[in-house]
């Protein structure tokens, strides 16, 4: 038997089990309310920010002074069919403008934390498996960075250059990557110990090898299933940088500044803020029911429960 | 001897996180783009008195060499002056030259010990609400995993993380402070004034603590000396409270330690919200003002504060169960 075929032979259930385990957890997952709830609610939210601004005529940032202060319909003196969910200060549809705030909200959300899945983990999964001083080094870098705040790191940087997506993005990547890290290294620690990695080793698999198709498939997985929780998180930072005036910059809405610039107006028009963070809290709920629900099935499964 | 150990052990590289910390911040602030000494000479002055005041400042030295000197300060204690606040407690209006090389510019450390007690408040008042809000929930769920108590820990968790903190600081001015007049909210003259920022932080705490709480304690409740408890005739309180609950408390205990970094954002931002008179507030102005000294200033604090809570949570850690390796 050649060193190929042991391989392969050991490859294979593992490869099996680790997509039945994996399996079993969506399944657990999908087998609680709250997780389709959430699934639902998500996918409304997404469709409707994915097609209602492309076929909709209503503008988000066209202003119409005479149609300004609308109320949603039904909920005050002035409203018409035409603003669904009212107006602002300057006549802009409300629903319109939310769901633009979602769509960038979303992107925002979802590529940072694949930015910093892919970061800190890597940096983590590396600082583990090699062990000596590159594990010092990454993960004194790692507890200098996660003892920094992650607003003062970000006010600091966007403050002065002119906040775009792809640099906040690149912000809140920065300063989210510590944690994971963390996780992934500890995880790592713990399995360089392991028979099959040693087995790996004496069969003269190199360090990449063995980390790249062999660790990372057992230790990515579980921690990926609570990063849907980040995304959550990371909208939410989104919507405060945008709020403090630097996140994703007028006329283009975002929940942040939508909810600043409403301040002005709270008594005599409330819609105005509160109707944007209702639409972000939704998504939020959605997206927080979607995750816890992963992680107590991922811990159920894994705690063999 | 082990706790001795432990604790030189872990003060020495709490130094160094603090002093790379300082460098991360340090290079960042000269490296972005924004020029302090425009904002402090103002716009309309030509660009060689610009130059002129940066040299004079050392701001046009190597950023080694800046930090170098810095750090000598730093060492006596001396965390350097403020570019924008003079000692009375005005702030320099835009274009008004004060001049920052003179003597009479406020210093950071009396800057930051002057406010450090009013955030204290609130990180604290805020951390008791949501203890007082996660406890009852927490628990009660972690006991009966399968019942109401728990969907409504779940249910409780996941709504409050979904709620953004400057949404609810926002409506809870609305209808609490403007409409019903129960609290006061802007500003700061009284103890009164807390309540309110330290509820919506609360808020964003709570739904980690619950979180927690009912996934350990569920854990602990299943474990054999529980049963062993109940065999011995122990009443279920005492089970809950003195057995049960202190095995819980170690993740409960290390949470705290690395939310506090959330926790200080969160701060950050209500502050801004609520114009309360602590570091938050006085970090805001400093960034949009560029004012280096005092923006350093407030990160080696928070980093300082940071890494001596972590050194506290893990002596409390093992304190509570022995069996965590410091």
């Amino acid at each position: 038997m050649t060193a190929t075929t042991v391989i392969a032979a050991e490859l294979e259930p593992r490869l099996a089990r680790i997509r039945s385990v994996n399996r079993r957890i969506l399944a657990a997952a999908w087998g609680m309310w709250s997780f389709k709830i959430g699934f639902f609610v998500f996918i409304a939210l997404l469709l409707a920010s994915a097609i209602y601004p492309e076929v909709s005529s209503v503008s988000a940032t066209k202003m119409v002074v005479k149609d300004k202060f609308l109320a949603p319909v039904y909920l005050g003196d002035k409203w018409t069919w035409d603003h669904l969910l009212g107006t602002d200060q300057l006549g802009r549809d409300i629903l319109m403008r939310s769901l633009i705030g979602l769509r960038y909200s979303l992107l925002v959300g979802v590529v940072t934390v694949v930015l910093i899945f892919v970061i800190g983990c890597g940096l983590g999964l590396f600082a583990g498996f090699k062990g000596k001083w590159w594990d010092t080094i990454i993960m004194r870098i790692t507890d200098a960075q996660l003892s920094i705040p992650m607003i003062i790191l970000a006010i600091t940087i966007l403050g002065v250059s002119r906040p775009t997506v792809p640099t906040i993005i690149i912000v809140l990547a920065l300063s989210g990557w510590p944690l994971y890290a963390r996780v992934a290294r500890s995880a790592a620690v713990a399995e360089r110990g392991k028979e099959y990695v040693r087995g790996l080793r004496v069969l003269g698999a190199g360090d990449w090898r063995i980390l790249l198709l062999f660790t990372a498939p057992n230790i990515l997985p579980p921690i990926a299933f609570v990063a849907v929780l980040d995304v959550a998180r990371m909208m939410i930072f989104e919507a405060i940088l945008g709020f403090l005036g630097l996140g994703i910059q007028p006329p283009t809405p975002s929940f942040g500044s939508i909810i600043a610039d409403s301040r002005k107006y709270l008594l005599n028009a409330w819609w105005i803020g509160t109707i944007p963070g209702i639409f972000l809290a939704v998504a939020l709920t959605s997206i927080n029911l979607m995750g816890s629900a992963l992680e107590k099935a991922r811990n159920r499964i894994y705690g063999g429960l | 001897m082990l706790i001795l150990e432990f604790l030189v052990k872990r003060i020495a590289q709490g130094l160094l996180i603090v002093v790379i910390t300082s460098l991360i911040i340090f290079t960042l602030l000269r490296v972005v783009p924004g020029d302090p000494v425009r904002l402090i000479v103002g716009g309309m002055a030509p660009p060689d008195v610009v130059e002129k005041v940066a040299t004079k400042m050392g701001l046009r030295d190597p950023i080694i060499v800046q930090y170098g000197r810095y750090m000598r300060g730093l060492i006596q204690g001396d965390l350097g002056q403020s570019y924008l606040r003079p000692r009375s407690g005005m702030i320099a209006a835009g274009g008004q030259y004060v001049d920052p090389t003179k003597s009479d510019m406020a210093l950071v450390t009396d800057l930051i010990l002057e406010r450090l007690p009013f955030t204290l408040q609130l990180g604290g008042m805020a951390l008791l609400f949501a203890l007082l809000i996660s406890f009852p929930v927490g628990i009660a769920g972690g006991l009966h995993q399968h019942g109401w108590q728990n969907a409504l820990a779940f249910g409780t968790q996941s709504l409050f993380v979904s709620i953004p903190n400057f949404w609810l600081a926002i409506v809870l001015i609305l209808f609490l402070s403007i409409k019903l007049k129960l609290l006061p909210a802007l500003g700061y003259q009284g103890f009164s004034y807390v309540i309110l920022p330290a509820l919506v932080l609360a808020v964003e705490i709570a739904p980690f603590i619950i979180r927690t709480l009912t996934t350990s304690l569920g854990e602990v409740m299943q474990a054999p000396f529980i049963d062993e408890a109940r065999v011995r005739g122990l009443s279920r309180r005492r089970i809950v409270y003195s057995h049960a609950l202190r095995n819980a408390a170690v993740p409960l205990v290390n949470l705290l330690g690395i939310q506090l970094s959330t926790l200080i954002g969160g701060v950050l931002v209500i502050e801004y919200i609520f114009d309360y008179p602590g570091l938050g507030n006085l970090t805001v102005v400093s960034v949009v003002g560029r004012d280096f000294p005092v923006i350093q200033g407030i990160a080696i604090t928070t980093s300082a504060v940071f890494v001596f809570i972590n050194i506290i949570v893990d002596l409390v850690a093992y304190l509570i169960d022995p069996r965590v390796e410091i």
